[in-house]
């Protein structure tokens, strides 16, 4: 006798976002999903996009990372070239970084210059993201929209700076990814502000702030699920794809530090960390990841999962 | 008079038209039917035409259809309707006209700037999005009084507004000295007929940002009409052309203020001053609010001073706090009875005092605003407290007629007077309830006898108020407010603030919540209607469960807002206080957050406790609750209410203190409060059986709880 497994069939689906691609690329489609990863149910139409972060700041990078980046690490240019190409990443995160006082404070213009010149380099989908700085933000996000010479993701806006963030994209037809602190609330409060501005449901995804191993990631991860299940469930607010950008992966001690001999290789450690916290937000329903170390891209690349 | 009005306006669209027509023919003419016909730099064709017909116009014939449409619109008769329509045929012909200007590029002599190209609406436009640029003034015809145009439109850069300038009134503005251009938000579009760049402007602000298509024209209205702030200032006479031009403006939804004698249409058409005035009436028209950038203080000012304790020895100035008479008082008023920004300090001030020195003292903050509410006033009136500590040397304790405030040495030796103490108050409430409030005012007292007259009228009024709060009861009201701002942590969690409930942190009341609803409509404070009622006792109703149940994202069914032993309300982790049940002596215990021992008679202190009722979880006989919810009437009503409190930590008695007596009065048990065990009577459940038999305290005697 066998008996049939239990299928949960949800009434909602996640929306499908397209992030475009410039002449001769691929574009990047994400979302359409009416089931959990990992479940045996449901359609999957798209499987997880693996990206790779591009930064263009001069903080010091574990000597980890700088090793992978084989010294491009002060050209995002070519960090950009190489990792469409080479490493495999499907669309690149375009840090401007480096517009932030503490790591670089380039003016302005060079931030958008950087996007103009990346953005003539590679044809793969790109997102760029502010400095963090509130104050430069205002002026760097209206200057990258412009200087973007095709559709791009602006990241990010959150409940504070929406409107800024949500006009620049409206004025030159780009995307937005909308930021909340792990807070499926506010999640769905950032989605409701863009809307209530204009900005189409079919160019917004979600960034629930992503916690790295050990530090937050279980938070991240109840918060992706819950945001999917709503999404699933109906609440077409949340039914939108989930970014996750592991950066703070590489934030954690036990990712870096190498006065502890015992917890093994540090040239080994930081990518393990991140690799980690990323299979962990694959499972919990992330659609894009956003990676710092080539060769996770390269690993989550091959891999045939969802 | 409004007759006369609108035969005016439809003659002026009629000779719009023809004028177009004339210069068409003459292009045509000269250039040839298939002749392009468009704005130099732009994705949208003729925009108006673009925005508000089917109608493609590439060459100069489909000018032509644009025309020939525009002329069908126009019906004689002098109705305010037709007078509309005629704006319509006048914007759509004025953008005819436009572009035909506009073949060789901008035809005005400097400094008008002629159309305005997308990239230049691109990035105003993120402004306007962004609320940064607040709104958009067009300044049209010629000022009678330069000086007081030039002072206004300077008013209205201050505020950050996009201005456009169209007639006689660019080259008043340039000679004026007033600055133009880009970086000043400030274009000289030309002379009167070159408004229509201003209107095609906002009509591509809708294409752009509005996601509105071409020919949507419903859309494109409503767009015009709610989304772009703009307003208009018609300066001097206008002759037909002008009227016809300020009707256009009118069918965009644009509020028209003149300094002639229009006639007004109500939300439509005023009259107005030109200068000071008209910056306040076009602002009120469209709901702008400046933003207030840096309060203008000498001292620091934010939620960083908030825990600032001032010393009697660091105290310059002293006010209440039982060294003389003092109060504070939030009223809402008529908009027409509150001067916005009007702070008076009546009295000797800060300055005048010795060191250490004292002076009565009362605040009057009236406000005034459309969804302003009355009940919102003691929400507002509780925020007193917070906005003075954040005074880098200003401290504030207690409410009401209790208030003391101090303000440091330092302080006031960097100048700091009661009127800085007044701007304070102005700037936050401004932009603490900037949705609920539109002008503020602060007066403020140090005369005795002022005082204590306004002491005795603010009396009165919280006296209503207590009164009012009395009968906002959970059966008066046909909603309560959610609170789901704990859910990143508690991700399961709602409260439901009842009037006779309030949020278990003890930080929002039902009033609060109806507050913060209006402040933030998307945000954790959503109104939840009550719905059925399924037990009125222990307080459930199918609408609070069905709201619980999707925030919950199903997993709390719902709950009973009035019992702790059958499916009691779930907690966060803010709770104030604990409620426990000891079934040995049937009944609760209540231990506050600050209670720090563990001795109580169910054998765990507050933070183990805590453990086991926070995360969102039901567990029946133990939920945490705000310390206030025990005076209430519905406190634990499904299980028989106050008498069923058994023990109490001292800290709790005394913090209630004369409002727990009085509560236990009003339902019969005058000595209730003594007969209920605390920490230095009972720590174990066989002390406190003991305790409560010899005291004879009532839960023994009621029906059991298990």
């Amino acid at each position: 006798m066998t008996v049939p497994l239990p299928t949960q069939v949800f009434p909602g689906r996640i929306l499908t976002v397209t992030l475009p691609a410039g002449d001769g690329g691929t574009p990047v489609t994400v979302g359409g999903q009416n089931a959990l990863p990992l479940a045996p149910e449901g359609e999957k139409p798209n499987p997880a996009a693996i990206g790779m972060e591009i930064r263009t700041g001069n903080a010091e990078l574990p000597p980890s990372l700088a090793k992978a980046f084989e010294g491009r690490e002060t050209d995002p240019v070519s960090l950009a070239m190489v990792s469409a190409d080479a490493w495999g990443a499907r669309f690149l995160f375009l840090s401007l970084d480096g517009c932030h006082p503490d790591c670089g404070g380039l003016r302005i213009e060079d931030g958008a210059r950087i996007v103009r010149d990346v953005l003539a380099a590679v044809s793969c989908p790109v997102i760029v993201g502010g400095c963090g700085e509130e104050e430069i933000d205002a002026k760097l996000f209206p200057a990258a929209a412009e200087a973007a010479t095709r559709p791009v993701f602006l990241s990010y806006a959150d409940e504070r700076n929406y409107r800024l963030v949500g006009g620049a994209a409206l004025a030159y037809g780009h995307g937005v990814v909308a930021w909340s602190p792990i807070d499926i609330n506010m999640a769905k409060q950032a989605n409701l502000l863009l809307s209530d501005i204009g900005v189409p449901p079919e160019r917004i995804l979600i960034d629930p702030l992503t916690g790295g191993l050990g530090y937050g990631l279980e938070y991240t991860f109840s918060i992706v699920e819950r945001i999917r299940l709503a999404g699933l469930s109906g609440d077409a607010m949340l039914a939108r794809p989930v970014l996750c950008h592991l950066g703070d992966a590489w934030k954690a001690r036990e990712a870096v530090d190498t006065s502890e001999t015992s917890w093994g290789d540090p040239g080994l450690r930081g990518r393990r960390w991140e690799e980690a916290t990323g299979w962990a937000c694959l499972a919990a329903g992330a659609d894009l990841l956003v990676f710092r170390h080539p060769g996770n891209v390269r690993a989550f690349r091959e891999a045939t999962w969802r | 008079m409004t007759e006369t009005f609108c035969s005016s306006c439809i003659i002026g669209a009629r000779s719009v038209i023809s004028l177009a027509r004339a210069s068409l023919s003459h292009n045509i003419a000269g250039r040839g039917a298939n002749a392009p016909l468009g704005y130099p730099d732009t994705a949208y064709e003729l925009p108006v035409a673009f925005g508000l017909t089917d109608l493609k116009v590439a060459t100069l014939v489909d000018g032509e259809k644009v025309l020939d449409l525009a002329e069908g619109l126009i019906r004689n008769s002098p109705t305010l309707e037709n007078a509309l329509e005629a704006g319509a045929a006048t914007l759509l012909a004025a953008d005819v006209l436009g572009a035909l200007s506009h073949k060789d590029g901008n035809p005005f002599p400097p400094p008008s700037t002629g159309f305005i190209p997308d990239s230049i609406l691109r990035k105003l436009g993120i402004f306007m999005v962004d609320g940064s640029v607040p709104g958009v003034a067009v300044v049209i015809g010629k000022a009678s009084d330069p000086s007081a145009a030039a002072a206004m439109i300077r008013g209205f850069q201050e505020i950050g507004l996009l201005v456009f300038l169209a007639g006689s009134v660019v080259q008043q503005m340039d000679k004026a000295g007033v600055k133009l251009g880009d970086d000043f938000k400030t274009f000289p579009l030309g002379p009167l007929p070159a408004v229509i760049h201003a209107v095609n402007f906002a009509v591509r602000a809708g294409l752009t940002f509005g996601g509105i298509g071409r020919g949507q024209s419903a859309a494109m209205y409503s767009y015009l009409s709610n989304r772009v702030k703009a307003f208009v200032c018609a300066l001097g006479p206008m002759d037909e052309i002008g009227l016809a031009v300020i009707a256009g403006a009118m069918k965009a939804g644009f509020p028209v203020l003149s300094d002639r004698n229009l006639p007004e249409v109500p939300g439509s058409l005023f009259r107005s001053p030109a200068g000071e005035e008209m910056v306040r009436a076009g602002m009120e028209a469209r709901g702008i609010k400046a933003k207030i950038v840096k309060v203008p203080i000498p001292i620091a000012f934010g939620p960083a001073y908030e825990g600032e304790r001032i010393r009697k020895s660091d105290t310059w100035a002293e006010f209440g706090g039982g060294r003389g008479p003092a109060y504070e008082l939030v009223v809402s008023a008529p908009i027409s009875e509150v001067r916005d920004k009007e702070i008076t300090v009546t009295g000797p001030d800060i300055p005048d005092m010795p060191k250490g020195g004292t002076l009565p003292l009362g605040i009057v903050v009236r406000v005034a605003g459309g969804r302003m509410q009355k009940d919102f006033e003691s929400v507002l009136e509780r925020r007193i407290h917070r906005i003075v500590n954040y005074g880098e040397g200003t401290m504030h304790v207690a409410q009401r007629d209790t208030t003391w405030i101090r303000v440091s040495c330092e302080a006031q030796s960097k100048g700091f007077g009661l009127a800085d103490l007044g701007m304070m108050l102005y700037a936050k409430i401004h932009s603490d309830f900037e949705n609920i409030v539109d002008r503020v005012s602060v007066a403020i007292h140090t005369r005795e006898k002022d005082v204590l007259e306004g002491m005795a009228f603010a009396r009165k009024l919280y006296a209503e108020r207590d009164a009012r709060a009395r009968t906002l009861t959970d059966d008066a009201v046909e909603e309560f407010y959610s609170c789901t701002l704990c859910q990143s942590f508690a991700p399961n969690h709602v409260c439901i603030v009842a009037p006779e409930r309030l949020g278990l942190c003890g930080a929002i009341n039902w009033l609060d919540g109806k507050a913060g609803y209006e402040i933030t409509p998307t945000g954790p404070n959503q109104p939840v209607l009550k719905g059925a009622v399924l037990d009125p006792v222990k307080g459930a109703w199918d609408g609070v469960n069905a709201f619980v149940r999707e925030h919950s994202r199903n997993t709390v069914p719902g709950f009973n807002l009035y019992s702790i032993m059958d499916a009691p309300m779930t907690s966060c982790g803010c709770f104030e206080c604990i409620i426990a049940v000891i079934p040995e002596a049937n009944g609760f215990m209540v231990v506050n957050r600050e209670f720090e021992g563990s001795e109580t008679p169910c054998g765990m202190g507050f933070s183990t406790l805590a453990g086991s009722v926070g995360g969102g979880i039901q567990t029946p006989g133990f939920m945490g609750v705000g310390k206030h919810y025990l005076l209430s009437r519905r406190f634990l009503a499904a299980e028989g209410g106050l008498p069923r409190i058994v023990w109490m930590t001292k800290e709790m008695k005394e913090h209630l203190g004369a409002d727990l007596s009085a509560r236990a009065a009003e339902i019969g048990m005058p000595d209730l409060v003594g007969k209920i065990a605390d920490e230095t009577i009972a720590v174990t459940p066989e002390q406190l059986v003991q305790h409560l038999k010899k005291a004879g305290h009532p839960a023994l005697s009621m029906p059991p709880l298990l």
